[in-house]
């Protein structure tokens, strides 16, 4: 499951391989599907998760994001619904069970990682 | 307003890209980000939002096509990209090998280049076309019914159709697996050349009394010449399976024997297909070699790939074999 999202992710990006700053956005790009499954155990709709992400330092195009949320969604990991509360109508995702699933895994792996990381770069 | 509009005609050239049952939802969803971002973007620059604004808001956000793709469901490859080289080399070596049969004719004068150019010349071009069908066909096989990972069997679909790669492995003795495979066929492979001995006298007894199944006799000069060898490698090769089969440790040493009994089968076929009539009846004649030119390709490159492989052997490199 983990590679098909992360499939997707890296078919978003134009690589230009080897230049430091595109080597830069890919090893971003790895964190981003854990980064927004992180932030939707609430329900939350775009734009605010895009400022949620943007506050704890982690910004993220909107052109990036947006299409992401469809494609979890699509791929069975974010349940979602149109509400209108104060303003106009906003389609709000959040994670369902599998999607809990999925973000556990993801989280420990990355947790692993981390740690390996850390040592390797000691 | 100005700027609800722009954001709109926006919106509706990504919704005009995006597949039908996506449209309305992705559009109704875009519309009301945007507008938030332009909001946002407009508080930020301590203005009111204007048409500049939106501009820039939506040039950041990407170019409508670009937009709608990523969007869009998840297209497919027609061909992988691990095929992409066989794909190169079968198409270029299936229109070589046109232009090169075809080609003396100009060189003898039986034919002007014109005239060459526009019947042979382009034609073998079709091949890629023709090859983009197979191989196209061949990737959604086993993206549908792939190779089991853990006893690297594949499923019984992918012979249905001839799939080029990847073909079943495991690790251990290097031809066992093709041996594997060819005990798998033996079965129907006893049967074809009981069949091929005298098709129309089986036939015969197959069908109801009475039907009439001269269509499936040979042509005199085939039977007298090439149906006894032929028969007899497809018997040997059954004989060297079986052999194969009973006693595993002989494997290599009948490799070589087996190789040669296939490329001296495909050898005679190539004869019996160039060399005059197959079957007597016309129209059984022109359907069979229309189905033994595609067979004798595909056994044809599974030779050269065969050569190839055999031939390949990781070496040392030099400064370390000096050694």
């Amino acid at each position: 499951m983990y590679c098909v999202i992360h499939c997707d992710v890296r078919r978003m990006v134009k690589t230009n391989e080897g230049s430091p700053s595109k080597l830069e956005t890919e090893l971003r790009r790895g964190a981003l599907v854990l980064a927004v499954l992180s932030q939707l155990r609430a329900a939350q709709y775009g734009y605010s998760l895009r400022q949620a992400l943007a506050e704890q330092g982690m910004p993220i195009e909107e052109g990036t994001l947006y299409p992401l949320l469809r494609r979890l969604e699509e791929q069975g990991l974010l349940a979602s619904d149109w509400r209108i509360e104060d303003g106009p109508p906003r389609r709000y995702y959040k994670l369902n069970a599998k999607g809990t699933r999925l973000l556990a895994d993801l989280t420990a792996n990355w947790q692993a990682l981390v740690v390996a990381m850390n040592r390797l770069l000691k | 307003m100005e700027t609800q509009a722009i954001i709109d005609d926006y919106v509706n050239k990504v919704a005009a890209k995006l597949p039908r049952r996506l449209r309305n939802d992705v559009g109704v969803e875009l519309r009301t980000l945007l507008t938030e971002q332009l909001w946002s973007a407009a508080q930020e620059a301590g203005r009111s939002p204007d048409s500049t604004l939106a501009v820039d808001v939506l040039r950041r956000f990407g170019r409508p096509d670009e937009v709608a793709a990523r969007y869009a469901p998840r297209g497919f490859q027609l061909i992988e990209p691990e095929y992409a080289p066989v794909f190169v080399t079968v198409a270029t070596c299936c229109v070589a090998i046109q232009w090169g049969v075809t080609l003396p004719a100009v060189f003898s004068s039986r034919m002007t280049l014109g005239d060459w150019w526009l019947r042979w010349g382009l034609s073998a071009f079709s091949w890629v076309g023709f090859l983009v069908l197979w191989f196209g066909i061949a990737s959604w096989i086993q993206r549908r019914f792939p190779v089991d990972p853990d006893s690297g069997r594949r499923p019984w679909t992918h012979w249905i159709f001839w799939v080029p790669f990847p073909g079943e492995w495991r690790p251990g003795e290097p031809a066992a697996t093709e041996w594997r495979a060819g005990l798998n066929t033996a079965p129907l492979g006893a049967v074809l050349t009981f069949f091929f001995v005298a098709p129309a006298s089986i036939l015969r007894h197959l069908l109801p009394a009475g039907t009439d199944t001269s269509w499936a006799l040979y042509d005199g000069r085939f039977q007298r010449w090439l149906l006894a060898p032929l028969i007899a490698l497809m018997a040997l090769r059954l004989v060297l399976l079986a052999a194969a089969a009973l006693n595993e440790r002989r494997r290599a040493r009948t490799e070589a024997l087996r190789f040669g009994l296939w490329v001296g089968f495909v050898a005679v076929l190539y004869w019996a297909l160039l060399g005059g009539r197959i079957f007597a009846h016309v129209l059984t004649d022109t359907l069979f070699k229309a189905w033994l030119l595609i067979f004798l390709l595909v056994n044809t490159i599974q030779i050269l790939v065969w050569i190839r492989r055999a031939a390949i052997r990781v070496r040392m490199p030099e400064p370390l074999a000096r050694r």
